[in-house]
């Protein structure tokens, strides 16, 4: 093992022991080591930020006046002025423009990402279960499929429900009506189960990583004794 | 007009990215162009709040706030890598190496920590929330994909059992299509209210 190898381990070992001092209780070196996490984190991501986007998108067109990208990046160079303005109090207003251009932008690219990824994709996935062609086999129904085919139907609209939220005021409070309640009920079931399937998915994972760095820490020891 | 020109900013970029794509062939050089200011503005923005979050913590360390020690730590780790990124590039492999020696092994153990976070949080939510459809659907279902995770009623190799494990197995899919479907109408909501100017920076 090499100086620099060895130099990595007792780093790793100490920056996992001070994270796992949390559950003693102790906050001074969960947080130091938190902040160092946030610190290096904050660091890599400017580099490349300025690296893989400012320097080629930004800069590089700004540098040669005759290329004919010089004007076009003349606009986001003055939006990023007006952006840079809000680290000042009396900038704060300027940011408002680069940041509306911004979010229209994201929004619209959200109603694309959202019609064509998710809805247009789930929604078509649910209709197709009832297509006859698999529902009616050899000119017998598929029962199970069908069942399948409901089952799906009747989960994602309860789950849907489960949120509405709307209902008639009495009292200050709101009553949902008895059959928006009913069907919430078995949306929650299924909420359940969804979660329940994450809750071990994750658990799992999260397991695997303390057992590797309890692991790493027994291999360290090792070393010594 | 302070409020008005941001709004249509807002709208005008949302409506010619809405066009670009919708019209396809006319619009593509248009929304590349766009497209290429918004990657800029986004990487400025996040520069800006990098920028904030130091400039924060350089305010605790000079009134002597307290647990300005960690600021002292954050400012510090942030400034060596910096420099030393500066310095050997983003792509050099010893830098990478001491990056990776230092993130690693924190988010390793935060993640095992999580393990243990989530064992008493859904050992919680039962005594917060008492028994409900929610927490006993939630509670038997993660006994059972813990079981199942387990791969041994698998190993049986009994095709009934088998068909059932299927079935049980899709059941997630369900509520998750559900989700899927819910988050995806709220965040159609929310765009359209970004774009319509109800919400974002134009509006305080």
């Amino acid at each position: 093992m090499s100086l620099s190898d060895l130099i990595v381990m007792i780093l790793g070992v100490a920056l996992t022991i001070m994270v796992f001092s949390y559950i003693l209780g102790d906050r001074l070196f969960f947080g130091i080591a938190t902040h160092i996490l946030i610190g290096v984190s904050a660091g890599f991501l400017t580099l490349v930020t300025i690296q893989k986007v400012i320097l080629p998108l930004l800069v590089a067109p700004l540098s040669s006046p005759a290329a004919p990208g010089f004007l076009l990046a003349l606009v986001p160079m003055t939006l990023s002025i007006l952006l840079i303005l809000m680290l000042f109090r009396r900038g704060v207003q300027a940011g408002a423009i680069p940041l509306a251009l911004l979010s229209g932008v994201l929004a619209a690219l959200a109603i694309i990402g959202v019609t064509r990824g998710t809805l247009a994709p789930q929604l078509l996935s649910i209709f197709s279960r009832f297509d006859p062609a698999q529902l009616i086999q050899e000119a017998e129904p598929q029962w199970s499929s069908l069942f399948e085919a409901m089952m799906i139907l009747l989960g994602v609209i309860s789950v849907l429900f489960v949120f509405h939220h709307q209902g008639k005021t009495k009292t200050g409070g709101v009553v949902r009506p008895v059959f928006l309640e009913g069907i919430g009920s078995i949306g929650q079931i299924f909420i359940g189960i969804t979660f329940g399937a994450l809750f071990v998915g994750l658990f799992s994972t999260a397991l695997i990583a303390l057992i590797n760095s309890l692991s790493d820490i027994i291999t360290f020891l090792k070393l010594w004794f | 007009m302070k409020r008005i020109l941001p709004l249509i900013v807002g709208g005008l970029s949302a409506l010619t990215v809405l066009a670009a794509v919708f019209l396809p062939g006319q619009g593509s050089s248009v929304l590349t162009v766009l497209l290429n200011w918004v990657i800029v503005l986004a990487a400025i923005t996040f520069l800006v709040a990098v920028a904030s979050l130091a400039l924060t913590h350089l305010r605790f360390i000079i009134t002597g706030k307290k647990g300005f020690l960690l600021s002292l730590t954050l400012l510090f780790s942030f400034a060596v890598t910096l420099v030393f990124g500066f310095l050997r590039g983003v792509e050099d492999p010893v830098f990478l190496k001491w990056i990776g020696a230092v993130v690693r092994p924190i988010e390793s153990a935060l993640l095992g920590l999580v393990a243990l976070v989530m064992m008493s949080a859904a050992l919680k939510i039962f005594r917060e929330r008492g028994w409900s459809a929610l927490t006993v659907s939630f509670g038997v279902s993660a006994v059972v994909f813990l079981v199942l995770g387990l791969g041994f009623l698998q190993n049986l190799n009994l095709p009934v059992l088998n068909g059932v494990i299927r079935f049980v197995e899709g059941l997630p899919m369900i509520g998750a299509r559900g989700l899927l479907i819910g988050i995806a109408i709220g965040l159609l909501m929310m765009a359209f209210r970004v774009i319509f100017g109800m919400e974002g920076p134009g509006n305080d």
